[in-house]
């Protein structure tokens, strides 16, 4: 069954969270105006990425990073078309024209670059059909990615104060770390700006404290704790009211809660109807 | 005679009146009038003050159940309508991710406010293009404690199983 929406009531980012801790393996298609781009997933990392409209081929890519002269290009295409099978990149490994990693880490790196792009739609209605795959040519896929990193550089190119008062309403809120987030922190690659407010999450202080601390502006405060919250490193939550000094109803009864007897008699009511 | 009052909530055309229909023993007692905003493209009628059922339990126990409206510029009524609640069932639309953030602003405030039980109800789940629970725990970034039970507010049975839900949740902390 397809999740569809549009990226303006749930962001890329969020959607992201959603496929890593979903473990979800499919295809997201986005569409805004004229532009498209697919996304392929296999159990919460991303397999590959491309916008519909790209103009460079990998030849192409190869060629102006500098990997690749423009006759190694034309000879490789020669012998791609010769040879029908195999795929362009197949051609250049196996003619040494490129190491295996050397191809992966450019192809790894464009595809980086297209979702990072992907942030800077503010609309766009998307598609998540699971458990399509991607056709995959060994050669030509990189390494699986994992999402936080991705989701924590998308997020840094996020202005939108709307979109992180939608997590941090206000500056009260008190940031505190998700179960084990250094297993996840591990694959991320933090700024010092925001290895600085990673530091001072405490579970206690509140944002508006951070920002103090740091010296940063609130807005780039919240931007970081977005990220944050966006990779699923940290969950903000609003300040406890002070727990009054007096005594609970029973063990593990919420202060005022109703008597069991009264719950039972409803339960049984309600199961009779 | 007691009363006890559960609450139902969450975004505009979420099926909180639906729900409470489906389950009350009297006329729903409805305020609805023809909404003057955006509300009326979603239907033609829709909640502008509240909706209220009624579940007689025993000769000297009801229970009421009230469904807030969903609008924000009635968010002021959301704190009246929750004191001494026993309980409280948000109903989130699943088949529309535009509604999600403002379901994260209901459930953030009535949690903010009292610590009452609450679960979250992924309503229609009979359409094609529902999320399903575990997608919207994710989506809505639910705690794993938090129940979310699907739901179909046009069936009896499927709206009792909800209530039932709940009422198990409070149970865990009854007092005895």
């Amino acid at each position: 069954m397809a999740l569809v929406g549009n990226l303006r009531d749930f962001a890329l980012a969020d959607f992201l969270y959603l496929i890593d801790r979903g473990y979800k393996t499919g295809s997201l298609q986005l569409n805004r105006q004229s532009a498209a781009a697919t996304l392929y997933f296999e159990k919460g990392k991303l397999l590959y990425a491309a916008q519909a409209q790209e103009r460079e081929s990998l030849g192409e890519m190869l060629q102006r990073t500098g990997k690749l002269t423009p006759q190694q290009v034309q000879q490789a295409v020669q012998l791609q078309q010769t040879d029908g099978n195999q795929s362009l990149g197949t051609v250049l490994v196996e003619r040494d024209l490129i190491t295996r990693e050397d191809l992966q880490r450019h192809i790894q790196t464009h595809i980086e670059e297209t979702v990072y792009s992907l942030f800077g739609w503010p609309d766009g209605e998307f598609c998540f059909n699971a458990g399509v795959k991607l056709d995959r040519d060994d050669v030509q896929s990189p390494v699986p990615l994992g999402v936080e990193n991705l989701i924590m550089e998308g997020v840094r190119r996020v202005d939108e104060w709307g979109r992180i008062k939608d997590h941090i309403p206000n500056t009260d809120m008190i940031a505190r770390f998700v179960d084990q987030p250094l297993e996840k922190a591990k694959s991320i690659n933090l700024t010092p700006d925001e290895w600085r407010i990673f530091a001072r999450i405490n579970g206690k202080d509140s944002i508006k404290e951070v920002i103090s601390r740091t010296g940063l502006s609130e807005f780039d405060v919240s931007r970081i704790v977005y990220g944050f919250i966006s990779a699923g490193l940290v969950e903000v939550t609003r300040p406890r009211p002070p727990v009054p000094a007096t005594g609970r109803a029973g063990a593990g009864a919420a202060a005022g809660a109703p008597k069991r007897s009264l719950v039972s008699r409803i339960i049984n009511r309600i199961r009779g109807m | 005679m007691q009363t006890v009052k559960m609450v139902i909530s969450g975004a505009v055309n979420a099926g909180k009146t639906q729900f409470i229909r489906a389950i009350s023993e009297i006329e729903v007692v409805s305020t609805e009038r023809k909404a003057s905003d955006d509300t009326k493209l979603l239907k033609g009628e829709t909640t502008v003050a509240m909706d209220f059922g009624r579940i007689t339990i025993s000769d000297d126990l009801v229970l009421h159940l009230f469904g807030t409206p969903g609008q924000k510029r009635f968010d002021f009524m959301w704190e009246i309508l929750s004191e001494g609640m026993l309980g409280l069932i948000v109903l989130v639309d699943s088949t529309r991710p535009e509604t999600f953030r403002e379901t994260n602003r209901i459930i953030d405030f009535f949690t903010s406010q009292r610590d009452a039980p609450y679960v979250v109800a992924a309503n229609k789940q009979d359409h094609e293009n529902a999320w399903a629970p575990d997608e919207l725990r994710l989506a809505l970034r639910l705690p794993a404690h938090v129940k979310i039970v699907p739901c179909v507010a046009t069936q009896k049975d499927s709206v009792k199983n909800v209530l039932l839900e709940l009422l198990y949740v409070i149970m865990q902390r009854s007092a005895d």
